[in-house]
């Protein structure tokens, strides 16, 4: 540009003009800026950034929402739930409901489990080797797994974990209880909806989603739920119940006394 | 009419900004791994592209040229346009939430984005964008600017998205892994710039 500005003969007429262009423009832009924004300034509330403190900055997407700020904003329009996020702390929680003016009740510590055990134990009916992913793979005769319910091991809710805390391990998703931050996430993306949210104060769980039959499910999984009842009829506590061929813990009678475990013949209620 | 399908068919195709021109490269990697957001960043350039033509056009023509300064176009243009951006944000956010949400971080963004620069370059410059569009020197007026402006727009989310609709299947093919990520991007851009020359040949 100085090339072009020196080459031009008349340089001293050009180079005013050119600054006063500049500059008008410059001005009359300003003042456009400022005129728009103080006609559309728009008033952001401020208990947003206040509660977004507050929360856990996870970004797990686990509330449903976009991320933190997303569900920040949801909270102070009154549409999302507080508890709705997992990742949160009570006490950070607490102060949240007291910058709401809401009541809050401290929910239970949670975290989540994957219910299977399957993985290498169980029977493959062929072998996968389609695109990679349990979505994609239960597109194809609802997997490779004999099991209908069986972990595809493909590790999908791994992909959704922002964490980082559920590794494929032998074939099936196990998720770490140090780091899962119970946010969810990987609850709705497991297409066989194998994952449950359980409290952190459980010391067993039952590894097995099955709803089939003991006779089937003894030619499909060496770990699999037979539905025999013995860990319900031996609980001194009366916390199991059968449901569906599957014992159901109640985790308010259970006192972690691990009978359950001991009396299991197929080793499918763990020890975490 | 005539010249309307030719506008049409050559800012949209034969002149494709992205895979033609190879403008605005950066959004059409870099928002082009889910279609939703392709989509989005598509719109909001298309909305920017006819913006900027509506208003630097009448700028070149009616200020720049007869004050014989046509070479201050590049600053004036870029300044014009981060400028529009700015104010088109700020009004967006008050008259219309839900396009704010939907444009979302993608407006801010347009305004480094060469293909809108490109845009108001192209439309200024008389003799090529007649030769392109096939009519006399002359009869360039800014109703054909903001016409190619819409149009340059709209072939740009027609890449992105022929773009991000590949992308999404090629994620889930087994590729080799030195091709994994950025580079079967290149390829899968490359695919769609060859299949767009087929245009040119007409």
């Amino acid at each position: 540009m100085m090339n072009l500005l020196l080459d031009n003969p008349s340089l001293s007429q050009t180079l005013p003009i050119v600054l006063a262009i500049v500059a008008v423009l410059a001005v009359v832009f300003a003042v456009l800026i400022v005129l728009v924004s103080k006609l559309c300034f728009v008033h952001e509330d401020e208990r947003i950034p206040a509660i977004s403190e507050h929360l856990a900055g996870a970004n797990c997407g686990g509330c449903g929402y976009a991320g933190c700020a997303d569900y920040a904003k949801a909270l102070v329009e009154g549409k999302a739930d507080l508890g709705a996020c997992g990742a949160t702390s009570n006490e950070g929680k607490e102060q949240i409901a007291k910058i709401l003016g809401i009541p809050f009740s401290a929910a239970e510590e949670t975290f989540a489990v994957v219910k299977c055990a399957g993985g290498i134990n169980a029977k493959n009916k062929f072998d996968y080797v389609g695109n990679k992913g349990c979505d994609a793979q239960i597109a194809y005769l609802g997997g490779a797994k004999v099991c209908p319910e069986g972990c595809l091991g493909d590790g999908t809710c791994a992909a959704a974990c922002s964490e980082g805390g559920i590794k494929v391990i032998d074939g099936v998703a196990v998720i770490d209880k140090v780091l899962c931050q119970s946010c969810g996430a990987c609850v709705r993306k497991c297409p066989k909806n194998l994952i449950e949210i359980i409290p952190k104060k459980a010391v067993v769980f039952v590894a097995c989603s099955t709803k089939c039959r003991g006779k089937d499910v003894m030619g499909a999984c060496s770990v699999g739920c037979i539905g025999c009842g013995l860990c319900a009829k031996n609980c001194p506590q009366g916390a199991i119940t059968m449901v569906n061929n599957l014992p159901v813990i109640d985790y308010d009678k259970c006192n972690g006394c691990k009978t359950c475990v001991a009396k299991c013949s197929r080793k499918t209620i763990k020890e975490i | 009419m005539a010249d309307f399908i030719m506008i049409v068919v050559s800012a949209m195709f034969i002149n494709n900004f992205v895979v033609v021109q190879f403008l605005g490269i950066c959004p059409f990697l870099g928002v082009s791994k889910d279609f939703k957001s392709a989509l989005g960043m598509g719109l909001a350039v298309t909305f920017v592209m006819a913006i900027t033509c509506l208003i630097t056009y009448p700028i070149y023509v009616y200020i720049l040229v007869p004050l014989k300064i046509e070479f201050m176009e590049i600053i004036i243009f870029i300044f014009v346009i981060a400028a529009i951006v700015q104010m088109i944000e700020m009004a967006l956010k008050k008259f219309s939430p839900t396009l704010y949400n939907a444009m979302g971080i993608y407006l801010p963004l347009i305004t480094t984005n060469c293909a809108v620069l490109g845009v108001a370059e192209l439309v200024i410059d008389h003799a090529q964008i007649a030769a392109l569009i096939g009519i006399a020197e002359g009869a360039m007026n800014m109703g054909y600017a903001v016409l190619y402006g819409i149009f340059a727009g709209l072939g740009f989310t027609l890449a992105i998205v022929v773009m991000s609709g590949l992308r999404e299947k090629v994620a889930r093919l087994p590729i080799a892994k030195p091709l994994r990520g950025f580079p079967i991007a290149m390829i899968t851009a490359c695919f769609i710039a060859m299949a767009f020359y087929v245009f040119a040949i007409i």
